[in-house]
């Protein structure tokens, strides 16, 4: 049980940072930018929050097969499969998470007043010194939100995990499919366990979020 | 001399306005919708003009050259009706916002004249409107622009502060030697500090519609 959750921890810790680092661009790209192309893009962005997880599961599993370009490279590069190892899952769960990340981030940069990116650029900031000291302190908040997002939202996976992970113990097998597996198997002792970890992550995460709001708001109104 | 010859279109209105000027303070004024305000964006390039813009011997705008110095670069000193005071940094921080390194003397100096000094390491939400747009015409001058915008900055003083601000804006803008444009409907700063005054109507300055009409006069 605690080897299922220990990989749902590190499946959410390495989701969440590298959706941060690909999100930002991405909000920074989708609230600022006006390009043709864009409302596709937000659409695309979107998709996971709608899309069965299976179907996403599904699309990835034929993208990362070692039959395909990626999954091939990856094969030849590391010499292992992609599909069905714990990467894999990764570049899933990136995928799956993304909308989770990208939205917080684009609302809290949008949020930011004219005003402000105005006086950076009278003031004489280049862009890179706006987005350091102006843009990302003000959208700290939305940064916040978006990572606990992320986590919270990986460690709930269930369906896409399955299609691209395989349940392998010890590797692929995460928390919420070892659940699902211990009421097949009436532990039900166990499965109580596991579930009431699960919620309490979850309860913590969307806690934080909502502090963070509120906080986030405060600084808005200037106090 | 500095030279504005700029024209653009706003909605509805149509600003046109062609000016020499020296290193002076100049009050604009007219009224609402006169196109004040915009004519200060476009000199801070926050606003696209169509025309030519040198200020202080730098060539600012050629759009003949098809040439727009962008804001970053032309780093006016401004004092809009919104402070933009960033809510997380101290006043102090505030106002070093953008230069490199920290010129403590100078910023004393600035901060005593203006009547600042209290508020250098508290949080802008700390600050009344009057405080903020003292400390907003601090960051202004604080970075040594080459040019003052300066839309109402007096607005939210009383009017013993005034005095003592007008006084302060006056002998720095002589030590700097900058132009300085300063919107303002009030008739005391007019008299104390304005070397030039315009008046606006319509995206116009009014001395060039009468001159225009002079002209047209002259040639019928």
């Amino acid at each position: 049980m605690f080897e299922a959750l220990f990989i749902s921890l590190q499946l959410a810790l390495a989701t969440t940072v590298i959706l941060l680092l690909i999100a930002l661009p991405l909000a920074y790209v989708l609230a600022f930018k006006a390009f043709p192309g864009r409302t596709a893009m937000e659409v695309v962005v979107s998709l996971p929050l709608v899309l069965p997880p299976t179907v996403l599961g599904y699309f990835v599993l034929v993208m990362i097969a070692p039959d395909s370009v990626l999954g091939g490279a990856w094969q030849s590069i590391f010499d292992r499969s992609l599909a069905f190892s714990f990467s894999g899952m990764v570049f899933a769960s990136v995928l799956y998470s993304l909308p989770f990340a990208v939205q917080p981030m684009q609302q809290a940069l949008r949020a930011i007043p004219v005003n402000w990116l105005e006086m950076a650029q009278t003031q004489g900031m280049s862009a890179k010194q706006t987005l350091l000291k102006v843009m990302l302190p003000a959208a700290k908040g939305g940064v916040l939100v978006a990572a606990a997002l992320s986590f919270a939202h990986t460690m709930g996976e269930f369906g896409v995990v399955l299609m691209v992970g395989g349940s392998i113990p010890g590797e692929t097998k995460v928390a919420s499919i070892a659940l699902f597996d211990m009421v097949e198997m009436q532990q039900s002792d166990q499965a109580w366990m596991l579930a009431l970890i699960l919620l309490a992550v979850s309860f913590v995460m969307l806690s934080l979020v909502h502090a963070i709001n509120q906080r986030g708001f405060d600084v808005g109104a200037g106090r | 001399m500095n030279h504005i010859q700029i024209t653009t279109r706003m909605g509805m209105l149509e600003l046109q306005v062609d000016a020499r000027f020296s290193n002076a303070i100049i009050i604009i004024s007219g009224e609402n919708g006169a196109g004040k305000t915009t004519l200060l964006r476009c000199l801070a390039g926050l606003e696209q003009a169509e025309g030519h813009l040198s200020v202080g011997g730098e060539i600012w705008l050629d759009s003949i050259a098809g040439f727009s110095l962008p804001p970053q670069q032309r780093r006016p000193g401004c004092v809009w009706s919104d402070t933009a005071l960033l809510p997380w940094l101290s006043i102090e921080k505030n106002i070093v916002l953008g230069t490199d390194s920290v010129e403590t003397e100078w910023l004393a100096e600035l901060a005593d004249m203006f009547e600042v000094k209290p508020l250098l390491q508290r949080k802008p939400y700390m600050l009344s409107t009057g405080e903020a747009q003292r400390v907003a015409l601090v960051r202004a001058i604080y970075k040594r622009p080459s040019l003052l915008l300066l839309d109402e900055p007096f607005s939210a003083q009383a009017p013993a502060i005034r005095r003592r601000l007008r006084l302060g804006l006056k002998s720095l803008q002589g030590r700097l030697q900058i132009p300085a444009l300063m919107v303002s409907h009030d008739v005391e700063d007019a008299c104390m500090l304005a070397d030039q005054h315009w008046h606006m109507r319509q995206g116009r300055l009014l001395h060039e519609i009468a001159q225009a009409k002079t002209g047209q006069e002259m040639l019928a």
